[in-house]
């Protein structure tokens, strides 16, 4: 039990000034006395086997730890013939990491003597805490306060542990029955139940890990610091995440960006369950009811670079491929195949998740054409027929891969009779040592094939059951490819006029903005606003009418009113002076029974927007992630079809071009069927302007623009309906980047 | 009873159940943070103190019990209460 890990001397409580590569390394450096520890001290062992304390201890000693481990047992002599303590304080010996075990209500006082003894790092198993009310919400508030107090880095409450497979360190401080395999996946969980499945499952599938993780009510360490951890760390090449509760959006998306990005990325594949749509229910308008957390959770993941899946089997699948195959140079996927139909199932699979499964070189086919039966199909997907044995299949995967319009190989194997398996799968290994090309496998079955899959497995070549799971992994891969080679979207700075604004929300209460105010704000900020003018009489809405052109609209405006046209205070497709004028008459006239404690403010006069499509653009700011923003089909077609995506503001023009090209009403604005490109580039800036208005004024709660009118290009945009929610009037609202931008301009 | 003497007798089922040495015993010793108690020795306390002091104990009012302090005053109380 003796003889130190080579880990790094344990750093003191880190400065974490300083710009963000620094705070990132003092943020890792924190977490090395968790995941190197050079002692290790548990507290809380019983004598009894097969209950958590007792095998957490046997797990440290039997796994194979480099470091000396301390018993700190009360009452006990020893355990398992090592020495225990009474308390940890007891111990002469430096302690790294403490891992308590005790139960929930003496944990704190547990923690108290590790900060005394100047331990910096301490995993918490016991359960107890925020997962069971007010009273354990009290009892975790308790252990962050000492954390604090002493500087100690903390994993869990109500965690399963740690598992560092590093054969420097090797350390099991968890109640996983076996230490799993070494491997370069990181997996960390939110969930400990989920990890002991998860540990079982990747034994039987030959999966191994560097880091694994289990860090429960992320009272301490959460996700972003084990990001910042593994950003460097030499033996993980991809992180694997489980979370239930995303807290911090931002800085998850900086930290998971130096991750994903940079000299050494890394991928990070995640499953965010706990959608829940509280909040939806209570918000007023479209943005709000659309913006759910898990909107929001989407938009941060995807901004941070992040690759959300939704099951473990398809967060292990493209691990299992990008660990161990070269990164492909492009998404055109050739399959070679003994079965007709798994052959077109995969390019079914192919294609729905944006592969492409193109023709074969000229070249290709006729060496194919040399090595293959007369009835073998030459083209992709190689159909090599149901009789091939290993010549046969290595003679056209050595074909496909020397194609230069092939960047990836999919084997697809169902067992005939006349199938030699695992010669077929050792000629599928001599290949793929020199391919260059990532190579996977799909030998369909169970029983017969399953020596075959073993050949697979232990040369590292990714197998799966399904060829569209194949698919699916490849596809996934692919979007790690893209993401590197996507500029960063940092936020654009558009010229606008931010004093106006803060003008009109000075003067404005709590509730809507009257409609003019609301397009006098969208203006300022630059966005399409048609020229219109509040009118206190006929005579006034008929000479702008007469100015600018029929047919023209009149809309009420009132702060009292907010839904117009059920007090009948719109009126549409007004063709001359005449009926303008007895239009404003009606509808003065119809609101004053209708509407009697109204306040009129006038009726707003427009020339009418020529059709269009009808889009959705608007922000909320949220309470967690602060000012989103929002594109989708819109109209009447919002609720129906919900065909939004979220962003998170301010945005860049690549962000928003990205935004508008994930949902289906980007298809739409390229023009459908001969029908003209609407201004795409004014939608990207609009979306970009309404981020950074949304970011500069905190105090817009929700902002709806439903319709902005696209018509065809040479027409332009037009906002045709604005609703603005302001937040109560409050100082903390005013975001300083706004004095910032006004002194700029 | 005087508490001197539920004390002196506390503690010996103390020592008895959980295997410790007297030494280690004070009116402060948390059960489970000083003296190493294990959930089934918890219940193997109360049956002690149950048939040292021939009382009934409710399970759920011993779960507020965490220190032999505590168990001395609380077992005092009921052999009061009992007369």
């Amino acid at each position: 039990m003796s003889g130190p890990p080579s880990a790094p001397e344990v750093a003191a409580v880190p400065d974490v000034g300083g710009d963000r590569a620094g705070r990132m390394e003092a943020g890792a450096e924190r977490l090395r006395p968790i995941f190197a520890p050079r002692s290790v001290a548990v507290l809380g062992v019983t004598a009894t086997p097969n209950t958590v304390p007792y095998d957490i201890f046997y797990n440290i000693l039997s796994s194979g730890y480099q470091g000396t481990l301390f018993p700190v047992a009360p009452g006990k002599k020893s355990i398992c013939a090592v020495q225990a303590y009474r308390y940890v304080l007891d111990i002469e010996d430096p302690v790294d990491l403490a891992v308590v075990v005790f139960p929930a209500d003496v944990v704190d006082r547990a923690l108290e003597q590790c900060g005394k003894k100047g331990i910096r790092g301490v995993i918490v198993i016991s359960a107890g805490f925020r997962e069971m009310g007010a009273k354990g919400q009290a009892r975790e508030e308790r252990l962050e306060a000492v954390c604090r107090e002493y500087g100690m880095a903390m994993i869990g409450p109500n965690c399963l542990g740690v598992i560092n497979t590093d054969s420097a360190v090797r350390l099991n401080a968890s109640f996983a029955r076996k230490m799993p395999a070494a491997g370069r996946i990181a997996f960390l969980s939110q969930s400990g139940a989920l990890c002991t499945a998860v540990l079982d499952y990747a034994r039987e599938k030959q999966i191994g890990f560097s880091k694994f993780v289990s860090f429960g009510n992320k009272a301490g360490v959460t996700e972003i610091d084990l990001f910042e951890y593994l950003r460097n760390d030499p033996q993980t090449d991809v992180i694997l995440l489980y979370l239930e509760e995303l807290r911090e959006g931002r800085r998850l998306i900086e930290a998971a960006q130096q991750v994903t990005r940079g000299e050494h990325p890394k991928p990070i594949l995640a499953i965010k369950s706990g959608r829940t749509p509280q909040g939806a229910d209570a918000a007023a308008s479209h943005t709000g009811s659309l913006a759910g957390e898990d909107a929001i959770c989407d938009a941060v993941f995807r901004e941070a670079g992040i690759l959300r899946v939704a099951s473990i089997e398809e967060l292990f699948n493209a691990a299992i491929l990008y660990t161990n195959q070269p990164l492909p140079a492009g998404n055109r996927l050739a399959i070679v195949t003994n079965a007709g139909g798994p052959g077109v199932m995969a390019t079914d699979a192919a294609i729905r998740v944006g592969l492409r499964v193109p023709r074969l070189a000229e070249a290709s086919m006729a060496r194919l054409r040399g090595v293959l039966p007369a009835a073998a199909n030459v083209k992709n997907p190689v159909d090599v027929i149901g009789d091939a044995r290993a010549d046969r299949y290595t003679a056209a995967l050595e074909a496909v891969l020397d194609d230069p319009n092939v960047d990836q190989v999919l084997v697809i194997l169902t067992p005939q009779s006349m199938t030699d398996i695992e010669a077929i799968a050792h000629g599928v290994c001599g290949i793929y040592r020199q391919a260059g090309k990532p190579i996977a496998c799909s030998f369909m079955g169970a029983a017969d094939v399953g020596r075959g899959i073993r050949l697979l497995q232990e040369a590292g070549i990714p197998h799966y059951i399904l060829p569209e799971w194949a698919c699916e992994a490849m596809a996934r891969v692919q979007s790690i490819r893209q993401w590197r080679a996507q500029p960063v979207g940092d936020a654009d700075r558009l010229p606008v006029d931010a004093p106006a604004v803060r003008a009109i929300l000075q003067r404005a209460p709590e509730g809507y903005l009257d409609e003019d105010q609301a397009l006098a704000v969208l203006a300022a900020y630059g966005l399409p606003v048609p020229p219109h003018l509040l009118c206190s009489s006929p005579a006034e809405a008929v000479a702008f009418a007469e100015a600018h052109g029929y047919p023209a609209t009149l809309r009420v405006v009132s702060p009292q009113i907010v839904h117009k046209s059920e007090v009948k205070g719109v009126a549409l497709d007004l063709g001359d002076a005449g009926m303008v004028r007895a239009a404003f008459e009606r509808m003065r006239r119809y609101l004053s029974a209708a509407a009697p404690r109204a306040e009129i403010r006038g009726l707003l006069v427009r020339r009418m927007i020529p059709a269009g499509h009808e889009l959705i653009l608007g922000t909320k700011c949220d309470p967690a992630f602060g000012p989103t923003v929002m594109f989708g089909l819109g109209g009447i077609y919002v609720e129906l079809f919900q065909d939004v995506t979220f962003g998170l503001a301010p945005l860049g023009r690549a962000t928003a071009a990205r935004m508008i090209r994930q949902v289906r009403a980007g298809r739409l604005l390229e023009g459908l069927r001969g029908a003209p490109r609407a201004d795409i580039e004014n939608v990207e800036q609009c979306l970009v302007r309404l981020g950074q208005l949304a970011a500069d004024f905190p105090r817009i709660v929700e902002l709806d623009i439903n319709p902005l009118i696209a018509g065809p290009a040479e027409a332009g945009n037009a906002v045709a309906d604005v609703r603005i929610r302001l937040a109560p009037r409050n100082d903390s609202f005013e975001n300083p980047e706004t004095e910032k931008t006004r002194e700029q301009q | 009873m005087n508490s001197s003497e539920v004390y002196r007798r506390v503690v010996g089922v103390v020592c008895r159940v959980l295997n410790v040495d007297g030494s280690l015993v004070e009116p402060e010793s948390h059960f489970v943070f000083d003296l190493g108690a294990e959930s089934t020795q918890s219940i193997q306390l109360v049956a002690g103190f149950e048939a040292e002091f021939g009382i009934e104990i409710d399970a759920e009012a011993a779960l507020g019990v965490q220190t032999v302090g505590a168990a001395v005053d609380f077992i005092a109380q009921q052999l009061k209460d009992k007369g």
